[in-house]
């Protein structure tokens, strides 16, 4: 089932560990280059930079190249179109298959940009073919159906995280066919998202600290996410998403007792993700607990129906810190640093990139980075960040 | 890990460094390095939004001086955390003395940030002199950024002096689009060369990348919107080809492979938008795409190899 040898993908895991470890000094330069060489791989591989912009030009050319075929020959009707699109889909897939197996290809933007179009010409000649002409029928579920497919198969085939997150996406697409009754859609959702999370679980018995087990903590950590987005109702629902602003204690078309379900869910799912991430020392998982956990805290307000204040991202942010600086002061007390197995120390490099990113990040959202040409004292706005003191106040 | 016990017995890495390292295979210990960042960096943020929403809503009811002191006050502690826990200086990368230590300078230099808009808001010191107030606090942040080296408050004082050349531009005579255009290009050469001139100097060396990537983005982003212009583009298109082959090189000398990635992306933007405008019929645009796509991925493969980044 898999493109790639289990023995290539576990050696590119050590070459990965290899380099951090180099990084962060634990190994010498030396030492590095001696245990790389025990460590061979046929794989071929590219940086993240060139890898996206290999994935761009091939989206590029490959698209422009259907289009052109639509151009030229004009397949006309719809059918026509869509049979055109299927055996676009084949070719695409093929293609990839024919990077990897033939080139080598790994993680290399040209044989994934290959497989995200076939999915894409999959869906779009499908709903051509059948749907075209019919509004809005009851079997168009086929379609994200089909995309959900074929997005697990490109994941099992090529180990693509974003290609499961795809089959999460078209799952969530596949109810709103079925019923209009919202609550229906989002039980729907989360009891697929949760079906598949207990399969996943089970799954990663097997493998202990291997590049399967690497792979299968990200896609938990995206069925936990969705979980939780088809559960909080606030961020999944559109209709909630006016109490963001207006104090409505009002769970809407949702019965009382599932509005008031999802919200213990809402707080149950953080502490179950970051108890089994710390209990199973999954990196990933904790961080999606992590992050998870502060959208209950920014959704409870607006989820209970209470009033919000100016002050509650300064509350928010207090919380925030004082748990970091807490766990931090905890952790620190232990022997060297360490406490029941735990440390607030760096042992990868990769966590000092992100830190650079968080940097970026700061840039970017900054709005002094915006020409200010306004200078009105009637103490509007009130942003912040950067230097914000181009804010109008 | 298999590996790591052969390595053991053939000598490669001591025992020490064996029982260390098939630790951090088995991730004992467990670091949050990560999630204890995300909650500081989060909280300040969040922190200072409130922060800046309260003081907006209840400036009024809460008076001048209350607000100029709690905002002074949070300004003041986390200099009072800074410089007392602070390593001498270094011109070299110096490592934060603690987790918090950079997010507290961070909340420093973004309530600074309130604290100014709210000064100018309400006491009109340099009415209409935005521009003075940029300036100050980029140097202000600059400052900040070098002694305690610190790229969060780096990016800010970057950011406000790109504030300053936003403004400084409305004292230009007849401002207009290709004045904005001008000011970027300036703005970029300046910053790139100040981070040239400062690892030269072996000043926060570290920093370089950070003003270089900024300084590339913008100079191409302006140099762009020159060769989008329906007229008067050729300065611009001959400019975008000399910026291309100059990120390209040093892209591939300095193994930079973002460099080599902005040099294909916005080339290839700027010269397709210069000779699809010219083709009329869409036969001959998607061909266009079709070829110049592929063209693009052989040389690139080409590029990958040739420096070593394919392997």
């Amino acid at each position: 089932m898999r493109a790639y040898s289990a023995g290539d993908e576990e050696n590119l895991r050590t070459l990965g560990l290899l380099n951090d470890w180099t990084s962060e000094g634990f190994l010498s330069d030396a030492q590095h280059l001696t245990m790389q060489q025990d460590v061979p791989c046929g794989l071929r591989r590219t940086n993240v930079f060139l890898r996206l912009v290999f994935f761009l030009f091939t989206l590029i050319s490959a698209v422009a190249a259907v289009g052109l075929y639509f151009a030229v020959f004009r397949p006309g009707e719809s059918q026509g179109a869509g049979v055109s699109l299927l055996i676009f889909a084949a070719l695409s897939y093929w293609g990839a298959e024919a990077a990897v197996s033939q080139k080598r290809l790994y993680r290399h933007g040209v044989e994934e940009a290959l497989a995200v179009l076939s999915v894409i010409f999959l869906c779009v000649g499908l709903e051509l073919i059948f749907f075209a002409r019919i509004y809005q029928s009851r079997a168009e579920f086929i379609v994200p159906g089909c995309g959900a497919v074929a997005s697990l198969l490109i994941y099992r085939r090529f180990g693509y995280q974003y290609a499961f997150l795809a089959a999460m996406i078209c799952v969530a697409f596949m109810p709103h066919y079925w019923t209009t009754s919202h609550t229906a859609q989002h039980l729907f959702i989360a009891g697929a998202y949760a079906a598949g999370l207990i399969t996943v679980i089970r799954a990663r018995r097997a493998h202990h600290f291997d590049f399967v087990d690497d792979e299968y903590s990200i896609t938990e950590a995206l069925l936990w996410l969705g979980i939780y987005a088809a559960i909080n109702l606030q961020i999944s629902s559109i209709e909630q998403l006016p109490k963001w602003w207006y104090s409505l204690p009002d769970p809407g078309e949702f019965s009382k007792s599932f509005y008031w379900t999802t919200y213990a869910l809402i707080w149950c799912l953080p502490a179950g993700m970051l108890w089994r991430a710390l209990r199973g020392r999954d990196r990933v998982v904790a961080r999606v607990g992590v992050i998870v956990a502060i959208l209950t805290l920014i959704t409870n307000k607006p989820y209970l129906g209470w009033q919000r204040h100016p002050w509650d991202p300064m509350l928010l942010g207090i919380v925030l810190t004082g748990v970091a600086v807490a766990v931090k002061r905890w952790l620190g007390a232990g022997e060297d640093g360490i406490r029941r197995g735990f440390t607030a120390r760096r042992f990868s490099a990769a966590d000092k990139r992100f830190q650079n990113l968080l940097s970026v990040g700061a840039l970017a959202t900054s709005p002094g980075f915006a020409p200010a040409t306004n200078s009105d004292p009637t103490f509007s706005g009130g942003d912040t960040g950067g230097g914000g003191a181009s804010s109008s106040f | 890990m298999v590996t790591l016990d052969g390595w053991k017995e053939r000598g490669v890495i001591s025992p020490e460094q064996y029982a260390w390292l098939d630790g951090l295979t088995r991730r004992e210990p467990f670091s949050v390095f990560f999630e204890l960042n995300i909650l500081l960096y989060a909280g300040v943020v969040a922190f200072v939004a409130g922060l800046a929403w309260t003081v907006q809503s209840y400036s009024r009811e809460l008076g001048d001086v209350v607000v100029l002191a709690v905002l002074s006050g949070i300004l003041a502690a986390c200099l009072w955390y800074c410089f007392s826990r602070a390593q001498a200086w270094s011109a070299a990368e110096s490592p934060a003395p603690s987790l918090v230590f950079d997010y507290v300078l961070y909340l420093g230099a973004l309530s600074w940030s309130v604290e100014l808009g709210y000064l100018e808001s309400r006491f009109h010191l340099l009415p209409g002199q935005w521009d003075i107030y940029l300036l100050a606090t980029a140097c202000f942040f600059f400052v900040l950024a070098y002694r305690f080296d610190n790229r969060l408050v780096l990016s800010l004082a970057l950011s406000a002096l790109a504030g300053w050349f936003g403004i400084r531009i409305q004292y230009w005579p007849g401002s207009s689009e290709a004045s904005y255009r001008e000011l970027a290009i300036l703005y970029s050469v300046v910053t790139g060369v100040a981070g040239i001139v400062l690892a030269r100097c072996s000043i926060k060396a570290h920093f370089l990348q950070t003003y270089l990537n900024l300084a590339a983005n913008v100079f191409f982003l302006a140099v762009l919107s020159g060769v989008f212009r329906r007229e008067g583009y050729a300065v611009w298109f001959l400019f975008l080809l000399a910026a291309c082959g100059a990120s390209l090189a040093y892209g591939l000398r300095k193994k930079q492979f973002s460099f080599v990635v902005y040099a294909a992306v916005y080339g290839y933007a700027g010269v397709s938008s210069v000779l699809v405008r010219g083709i009329n019929d869409s036969v001959g645009v998607l061909g266009y795409f079709v070829v110049t796509g592929i063209v693009m991925l052989v040389l690139l493969t080409k590029i990958a190899r040739r420096s070593g980044r394919e392997t």
